[in-house]
């Protein structure tokens, strides 16, 4: 039974791109692309975990992961952020929005599947990127 | 006063002093005072009104600043947005994870792969000049292990390095440990000077040093390239500046790298210098303070 993975992502190629690498390799994927679509699906589906999108129009990324970790139902589901602001000062508020972790953007297509699969072992707290 | 016999006024003897200079002279402290007064009083309202004028030259400038950084975050954002698609895709098929590819097939995909990362060091390279100019640029100073950030960067060059047959020789000095500064842009300066070494070397070794100098650190750079003409050395970190070696179109580069190093130095208090003989090759020095931060 393969595990089912959340996307909310509104970049279409991006998107596309995460699910083609994950489903190579085993996973199940669900995508959405707003943030409030993001919660809903969420609670209905409780995936294995939540890939977010930082940069999403509307409720941005950080209000999404914030809204998540209000759900206690939602407390072993990792979230892990997928952004491209790589400063000190981000990574902090991402993790403190209540993300695991996150992923660099550009995706590395050889990289990203090891890292998600890291994420999932590692399990949920507040974990620093591998380098 | 002086009485006659019977007891009349005859005369009125007084002692005066002609006070007609003294009260000329009040008039004018007074005329003075009232002049003084409204001289004032125009100066503060002069001052009231540039004031103002100030305010709102701030309030646009500071404006124009907000729009300015909005600008460059955004343009940073839709310009990688696309070609991250690309080097992400052509990655994909490169590693044949969307079916085989033929001997053609792979090699015009690293074509591809190999134009576009050009392309998003470009695209970088100017943002990056763009935020600087605008005054857009920060730093971020964190303390960080200096050493491991050398030796990732020479990593990141190594491949390259050894299919050309050059030798990288580290050379760090065991008292080279903490330091506090910009990580990401101490690393982007290191790699640039790196790639530049092995860009225009085509033999021998690339030498990379690393010494503490009082507060200060010292990293050099140095090749048996093909060198830099005395000529070219005073313009060499001007903006668009790119050594033509007739050789040039060999040499993709953006003709920013070493302008950008340069402001980045400048940013973190720190220097960059450059020796070099032509056909010997050349040596890039940078040097900054342990402790960046307690710049105003």
């Amino acid at each position: 039974m393969s595990e089912t993975l959340l996307i909310i992502e509104d970049n279409p190629q991006n998107f596309y791109m995460m699910r083609f690498l994950l489903e190579k390799n085993g996973f199940t994927v669900i995508g959405v692309e707003n943030g409030r679509e993001g919660i809903e699906k969420a609670l209905t589906l409780k995936p294995r975990a939540i890939l977010l999108d930082i940069q999403l129009p509307e409720m941005d990324g950080y209000a999404v992961a914030e809204e998540l970790t209000k759900h206690g139902e939602l407390g072993d589901v990792p979230i892990i952020a997928v952004t491209s602001y790589a400063m000190v000062g981000d990574r902090e508020r991402i993790l403190a929005a209540g993300a695991t972790g996150y992923i660099e953007k550009p995706i590395d297509p050889e990289t990203f599947v090891a890292e998600i699969v890291q994420y999932l072992a590692d399990g949920c707290g507040h974990l620093e990127k591998r380098q | 006063m002086v009485l006659d016999d019977q007891g009349e006024v005859i005369e009125i003897l007084s002692i005066g002093s002609d006070i007609t200079d003294r009260i000329q002279a009040e008039e004018e402290i007074r005329r003075l005072n009232d002049d003084l007064r409204q001289h004032a009083a125009v100066l503060e309202q002069r001052v009231a009104d540039r004031t103002a004028e100030l305010v709102i030259a701030r309030d646009r400038a500071e404006s124009a600043d907000r729009i300015k950084s909005a600008f460059l975050a955004t343009m940073s954002h839709e310009l990688r947005t696309p070609l991250n698609s690309i080097i992400g895709f052509t990655g994909i098929m490169i590693q044949g994870l969307a079916g085989p590819l033929n001997e053609e097939q792979q090699k015009q995909m690293r074509m591809v792969q190999g134009s576009s990362r050009h392309l998003l060091a470009l695209i970088n390279d100017v943002l990056d000049i763009s935020k600087i100019e605008a005054g857009q640029l920060t730093l971020a100073f964190t303390a960080f292990a200096l050493r491991p950030a050398i030796e990732k960067m020479v990593g990141l060059v190594s491949p390259l390095a050894e299919k050309k047959g050059i030798t990288l020789v580290l050379d760090i000095a065991d008292d080279v440990a903490t330091v506090t500064s910009d990580q990401r842009r101490l690393e982007q300066v290191f790699l640039n000077l790196l790639n530049n070494a092995v860009k225009f070397t085509d033999k021998g070794q690339i030498r990379i040093s690393c010494r503490r100098d009082n507060g200060h650190y010292r990293l050099s750079v140095s090749d048996t390239g093909i060198g830099i003409q005395p000529e070219e050395l005073p313009g060499l970190f001007q903006p668009f500046h790119q050594i033509d070696t007739g050789l040039s179109r060999k040499h993709e580069g953006t003709g920013l790298g070493l302008s950008i190093c340069k402001k980045l130095m400048d940013m973190m208090g720190g220097t960059i210098d450059v020796q070099s003989r032509w056909g010997q090759g050349s040596t890039f020095t940078i040097c900054f303070p342990r402790q960046a931060g307690d710049l105003s």
